[in-house]
């Protein structure tokens, strides 16, 4: 069958290249000045009461080369705000993609990862209806792309389409922690999922673990505890996993998505969370408005050999205790370009500190933040 | 299921704006004028249909096969063939009617679910054809591929495996 299709396909066996790219610049401001406001921990600090162009503003390249039917290569470098306060474009995609007929497909090389439905696409402004993706959900994922590879499975089921994935690699991140930087790279990451599509539903379980191949930049702290309290904290060589559930209705003008997720650590530091969202959004010509609520929180590790005033303040680092309700609107005013314009306002615990930079005592876990972008692809 | 809502819609307008007409000759010429103007202009554009070519070994398809071809979720035919879905995207009115008729979204949807797709790497978008007649001659050449036209516009060469009217 596999090569009668490739006898058939004849004259569309070609090789196309293309380059394409995307875009957004994005200002937003918080009405808070005591914790910084980050779209995700990759960001060494965030939002203040001035508008700033940092949290949303990226730019994306992107080369494809597809040698039909059953090769295909890409590359992807994309320039936004880093870990280290700077815009040096980095590789974010570069692999060799394999279909041998339309059930199977094979990618290695570099990949972004989809530790949740729609985490490898987070860049792309112009493709979702909010101006970032939820961050009670999405913040606390500091990896992006693993290098590594992939593999996915899709066939006809009851009606519907059952695809399963899975998919390995090595992260070669890093993500800022206080002033200095946690290296991620070497950090084995492994997952899959199960997605069923029928009609304008979709459903999908993902089950996604981490092993930290570096411990926290906090060697003073670890080797000042006694050894067996510090070996409960270390996070290198110990795993974190991530299960997440979402469904997903989309019909015509009506688009909804619900996303549920629990992490569970092999270790003391992060702590393991509930976070969800819920996001609705109608079109009404050229206009998506949409209304969302989005949460997360989370508990710290019972350690066996806890010290009072010393371990519950650094676990504390990692604590989430917060909601966000948001509406904003899409207006897709010419094509391949849309503005969009947001408000959040998150009310949380004064406790809930992960999610954010640089908060000091004045924090109460409460703020709103605007947001305004103009997202386009090319 | 675009193109009946569309005439629905035209009909409960006539039904309205009727006893408006009554009022002022003038403005009932105009209005007459312009209703027939909409009602030929809908009936030029009408239904699409999604063709193939007639040595493709394939003479129906469902709408869910035909979405996840053009959607790129799984582009194969019952033969157990490749598809291979063909894009007009110069055409605008038909591109646009292609896709309310068969998912109701609009062209800044689509181009905003492929930009997702793109972007991370999955599935490449269908084919682009720069006109009716590039579509023909792709489809002919390419017994795996689909394409789409107005009812009444397909040529000998090629058969209509589905309606969006249906």
């Amino acid at each position: 069958m596999l090569l009668l299709a490739s006898a058939m396909v004849g004259p569309a066996s070609a090789m196309d290249f293309s380059l394409s790219g995307f875009g957004t610049l994005g200002a937003a401001r918080s009405t808070d000045e005591s914790a910084q406001f980050v779209r995700d921990l990759s960001h060494p600090d965030g939002l203040t009461e001035q508008w700033s162009l940092n949290t949303d503003s990226v730019l994306g390249l992107q080369a494809d080369l597809n040698i039909r039917p059953e090769w295909s290569a890409a590359l992807q470098a994309v320039s936004h705000y880093r870990p280290d306060g700077g815009y040096e474009p980095e590789i974010t995609w570069a692999f060799l993609g394999f279909d041998p007929n339309p059930s199977w497909s094979l990618r290695a090389g570099r990949l972004g990862i989809e530790f949740y439905m729609l985490a490898d696409s987070r860049l792309v402004g112009y493709s979702y209806l909010t101006v970032r993706p939820p961050i009670d959900y999405y913040g606390t994922l500091p990896f992006s792309y693993v290098d590594g590879m992939d593999v996915s499975a899709t066939r006809p089921l009851a009606g519907g389409l059952f695809r399963a994935k899975l998919f390995g690699g090595v992260s070669r991140e890093q993500t800022p922690w206080d002033q200095w930087q946690f290296n991620m790279s070497g950090s084995l990451l492994v997952g899959g999922y199960l997605d069923y599509q029928k009609g304008p539903w979709q459903v999908r379980l993902g089950q996604s673990s981490v092993r930290f191949a570096n411990d926290l930049p906090i060697e003073d702290f670890y080797a000042a505890l006694p050894e067996a309290t510090a070996d409960e904290l270390r996070v290198k060589d110990h795993w974190s996993h991530f299960s997440s559930l979402g469904i997903v209705y989309d019909a015509g003008p009506l688009q909804t998505q619900l996303m549920l997720s629990k992490t569970f650590n092999e270790h003391g530091t992060f702590e393991d969370t509930w976070s969800g969202y819920l996001v609705l959004g109608y079109r009404v010509q050229d206009w998506t408005p949409f209304v969302g609520v989005s949460a997360a929180k989370s508990a710290p590790a019972n350690l066996q050999y806890a010290i009072p005033g010393y371990t519950d303040t650094y676990q504390a680092n990692f604590h989430t205790d917060q909601r966000t309700y948001f509406l904003g609107t899409r207006w897709d005013f010419r094509p391949g370009m849309a503005l969009k314009a947001q408000v959040d306002v998150i009310r949380g615990d004064p406790s809930s500190t992960f999610l954010y930079r640089w908060e000091n005592e004045e924090w109460d876990g409460s703020m709103t933040v605007f947001s305004l972008s103009w997202n386009f692809v090319f | 299921m675009g193109w009946i809502h569309d005439g629905l819609q035209s009909f409960l307008e006539l039904r309205l704006l009727a006893p408006a007409m009554r009022m002022d000759g003038s403005l009932r010429a105009l209005i007459a004028a312009l209703l027939l103007l909409v009602a030929l202009q809908s009936y030029a554009d009408g239904p699409v249909v999604v063709v193939m070519s007639t040595a493709s070994g394939v003479d129906r398809l469902t709408r869910e096969e035909v979405v996840n071809i053009f959607l790129g979720r799984f582009r194969q035919l019952p033969n157990g063939q490749s598809a291979l879905p063909v894009d007009q995207p110069t055409d605008q009115g038909l591109f646009s009617d292609f896709y309310v008729q068969l998912v109701d979204k609009t062209p800044a949807e689509i181009r905003s679910y492929w930009s997702r797709l793109r972007f991370s790497g999955k599935t490449a978008p269908p084919e682009q054809a720069t006109s009716e007649q590039d579509m023909l001659q792709f489809l002919a050449s390419n017994p795996g591929s689909l394409g789409y036209v107005r009812a009444g516009r397909q040529t000998p060469l090629v058969k209509v495996v589905f309606k969006l009217g249906d």
